[in-house]
């Protein structure tokens, strides 16, 4: 199976062979594959200029170059997502030195980069998250002694940056000497690019070997880097040896972090490693309540649970659900009841439940183990079949709630009993199996991702 | 190509799209306008690929056709030629412009190259007079830095509430804030909007903006959509649009500047604005490299005192009266950015609250609350 990326390599590669350089610099520049399903393919362009290009002048070209590839595909679209702008000119250099004091970017500490917001008072606990916080807080009174370092996993929204958060600030209040500091792999990655461009690479690590209390948050951005591998690594190192805290999150587990080296992977693997799972309904409302509480505002029971219910995979998307809510009532003044709330959340709640497709969980499960989606459905008592047709079975299940029956009719009219009998054997196994949970998982955030 | 225009409405069409026709060595064909004809319009469009321009002039057709040409030598060419009838032809890829007693032949290029311009999907639309909204977006505009680790402090952020704009800037060492109320001149002209609309301009954007719409008092469209923001003007003429700028924005989230605002001050001094400005662009002869000027304020003299000094120039003290309320305070500020908010304020007198050597002060207006100016002191050394 390719990757979408190797996929459009492999367009690009033939393309540029047709057209003046010139032209594909501007065109092709910054687009990529966003996503390969059903023989569809959605391209991700810069700007709407590069769109219409692509569209009008190119498809025919693109199309062609993908079908070779895989005769499957049937349909292209083209979609604009960030890019960036191109910035050329450097901010003044000489404001800094002369003690230019900058403006706090909403109650940041600059010296920790902590945001005094995220603590674990309003961290809101449920069994998904047990055991994160309960690792975090136990580390945050005896910081460097106990899960070190402390490896935080799971997937988009549900809280990672929060519990890191947290645990600095958690720190300074009971450790108010110690050195601490949180920081994006991202600006990781570009400090030590722009500490290596201007000669100061030791500089840059020396002054992170001084800190107490490292939170590096997103280290998935590390991967592929082997420079910034490097030098986190001796960082890393430095650290661990004088026994300060290192805590770090990532949206998997580090084994399935791909292009890590291996001495970093097997650092990661040294300490604690926990993972954040998908809140409950019941955490769902609790969250909602409590970030209504923050805000000032006040829904309706049956508006909390009407959200939850749909909104299942992501914490952040929950908010954003809520915020639309909070500034629709502000617009209009009027208290909102469940049918105008279903209304104003259409979109989000339509997109949510699309992508949850019976045929997206099979088609997705297919993938994960390199197979055909008619491989699953027919019936077969081969080995490499089964199992990933008895978790297919088990997601169509716990992820759509559909009935025995029905899911026993997807896979070629297998009787209701045998579907009872693969749900239950797969809850029994990720009880005992600790990668099954972790594969399935991955599962689900492909499944859920766009 | 067969077209009769005047050259005036001509001149000024290329005037309004060459403008953003930066020099492209990639893609050669962005130093370049296209020129199409639409029913009975000239079409001039031009691109840098960020934004878009289009200009439409009534024109007497003869024959459609489109061509595009290099920039620069038109717009110079048709500026000598008199105000008259202009006859504009293509044959092949050549483009001859001729008057009673002039000729000439430019060498074009296939339009086929151009790029194609988006198509204009809108969600909601909200009209503005064109002269006071450039003139709100002015006092904000040379805020922006450019930074390359914070791309979206490079633009203006826009936030059209319910019954006002927000015009948002900030280099992260100063921030400006505008409000233009609708009810000031919006009339009977427009349905409120349904969703509020948030979005940052590239700060380019925003002077092209200024350059084209601001003098011109006219009725300013904004068109909303997902990825990109429309402003238009139609014709005075006849309801057909006369000039379409879009630009795309810039992705990221706009930080939540509320917080920064200060709501409380040590020290409030009321000042003649004049008199203030003046002090500080004398001051700011002397402050050297540094930008750095020193205020001593005190209060039971009523008085500020301006200091600034450069060690290859010599030095400068200055005063001035004031109403204050404070203790006796040293602050320091770079006169850059203190000229650039005093010129934006508007009335007789400003209110400078200051949050001692290393808070955030304010200026604003003591009539016009519509506009403030935060501003970050330069730590004292």
């Amino acid at each position: 199976m390719m990757s979408n990326e190797e996929l459009w390599q492999a367009v690009i590669a033939q393309i540029q062979l047709n057209i003046s350089s010139a032209n594909f610099a501007t065109w092709f520049k910054n687009t990529n594959i966003l996503s390969f399903n059903e023989g569809g393919v959605i391209v991700s362009v810069p700007n709407s200029f590069t769109k219409e290009w692509l569209e009008n002048k190119y498809n025919k070209i693109i199309f062609k170059t993908l079908r070779e590839i895989d005769p499957k595909i049937k349909d292209i679209k083209y979609t604009i997502t960030k890019g960036g702008l191109k910035i050329t000119k450097k901010t003044s250099e000489i404001l800094e030195q002369i003690n230019q004091l900058e403006l706090l970017e909403t109650g940041l500490n600059k010296e920790t980069n902590l945001n005094p917001r995220y603590t674990f008072e309003n961290f809101i606990v449920g069994p998904f998250n047990e055991l994160p916080y309960a690792a975090a807080t136990a580390l945050c009174q005896n910081p460097g002694s106990v899960y070190n370092p402390l490896f935080v996993y799971g997937g988009v929204g549900l809280g990672k940056t929060h519990i890191l958060q947290a645990i600095g600030n958690e720190i300074i209040k009971n450790f108010p000497d110690k050195k601490i500091k949180y920081i994006p792999s991202e600006k990781f990655i570009s400090g030590i690019i722009n500490a290596i461009k201007n000669r100061e690479a030791e500089n840059f690590k020396s002054k992170f070997k001084a800190i107490d209390v490292l939170i590096v948050d997103d280290v998935q951005f590390l991967a592929g880097k082997e420079k910034t591998q490097e030098e986190f690594f001796h960082i890393f190192n430095a650290l661990y040896q004088k026994n300060n805290q290192i805590v770090i999150s990532s949206d998997r587990s580090p084994k399935n972090i791909p292009a890590l080296t291996e001495r970093l992977r097997s650092r990661f693997e040294g300490g604690m490693i926990v993972d954040i799972g998908i809140p409950d309904l019941e955490t769902r409302v609790v969250i909602l309540k409590t970030k209504a509480q923050e805000k000032k505002v006040e829904f309706s029971e049956e508006i909390y649970h009407y959200i939850a219910s749909q909104i299942q995979k992501n914490i952040r998307e929950l908010e954003g659900c809520l915020n639309r809510l909070i500034i629709h009532q502000k617009l209009n003044k009027t208290p909102l009841d469940l049918e105008l709330t279903k209304v104003i959340l259409k979109n989000i709640t339509l997109s949510s439940s699309k992508t949850a497709s019976p045929k997206k969980i099979i088609q997705t499960v297919a993938e994960f183990y390199d197979l055909k989606e008619k491989d699953l459905l027919v019936s077969t008592r081969r080995k490499e079949i089964v199992f990933p047709r008895q978790i297919a079975m088990y997601l169509l299940r716990t992820e759509n709630n559909y009935s025995y029956p029905f899911i026993g009719k997807k896979f070629s009219g297998k009787d209701h009993t045998t579907v009872i009998y693969s749900f239950e054997k797969i809850s029994r196994e990720i009880e005992k199996n600790e990668k099954l949970e972790e594969e399935i998982n991955l599962i689900k955030q492909r499944i859920y991702s766009p | 190509m067969i077209l009769e225009i005047l050259q005036e409405k001509l001149k000024q069409g290329l005037f309004v799209v060459e403008k953003i026709i930066t020099k492209s060595t990639t893609l050669p064909i962005l130093n370049y306008v296209l020129f199409k004809t639409e029913g009975n319009f000239l079409n001039l469009s031009a691109t840098d690929l960020e934004m878009g321009i289009r200009w439409w002039g009534l024109s007497k057709i003869e024959k459609q056709g489109k061509i595009v040409i290099p920039s620069r030598v038109l717009s110079s060419f048709i500026g000598f030629l008199p105000n008259k009838k202009i006859t504009l032809k293509t044959k092949d890829l050549n483009f001859f412009i001729e008057t009673e007693k002039n000729k000439s032949q430019i060498k074009g290029m296939s339009s086929e190259e151009f790029p194609l311009f988006p198509n204009l999907i809108t969600e909601e639309t909200m009209v503005f007079d064109s002269f006071l909204f450039c003139r709100g977006l002015n006092q904000i505009i040379d805020i922006p830095a450019v930074s390359s680790s914070r791309p979206e402090i490079s633009g203006i952020f826009f936030q059209f509430k319910k019954d006002h704009l927000v015009l948002a800037a900030t280099d992260s060492f100063r921030l400006g804030e505008k409000k233009l109320f609708y009810s000031d001149f919006l009339k009977e002209k427009n349905i409120p909007l349904d969703k509020e609309y948030l979005f940052i301009l590239p700060q380019k954007t925003a002077r092209e903006i200024i350059n084209i719409f601001g003098e011109k008092k006219r009725d300013l469209k904004i068109y909303f959509s997902p990825n990109q923001v429309t402003f238009e003007i139609l014709m005075e003429e006849t309801p057909f649009p006369q000039i379409q700028l879009f630009s795309r924005l810039i992705d990221g989230e706009y930080p939540n500047y509320q917080e920064i605002i200060p709501q409380k001050f040590t020290n409030q001094i009321i000042l003649d604005k004049k008199e203030f400005l003046n002090q500080v662009k004398i001051a700011s002869l002397f402050s050297g490299k540094i930008s750095e000027i020193k205020f001593k304020i005190n209060s039971s003299k009523e008085e500020v005192q301006v200091f600034s000094q450069s060690a290859d120039l010599g030095e400068y003290h200055g005063s001035l009266k004031a109403k204050i309320k404070g203790e006796t305070l040293s602050v320091s500020f770079n006169h850059r950015f203190l000229i650039n908010g005093l010129l934006n304020i508007e009335g007789n007198q400003i209110i400078f609250e200051i949050n001692g050597q290393e808070g955030p002060a304010i200026l604003k207006s003591d009539q016009d609350q519509s506009y403030f100016y935060v501003i970050m002191p330069i730590k004292s050394r």
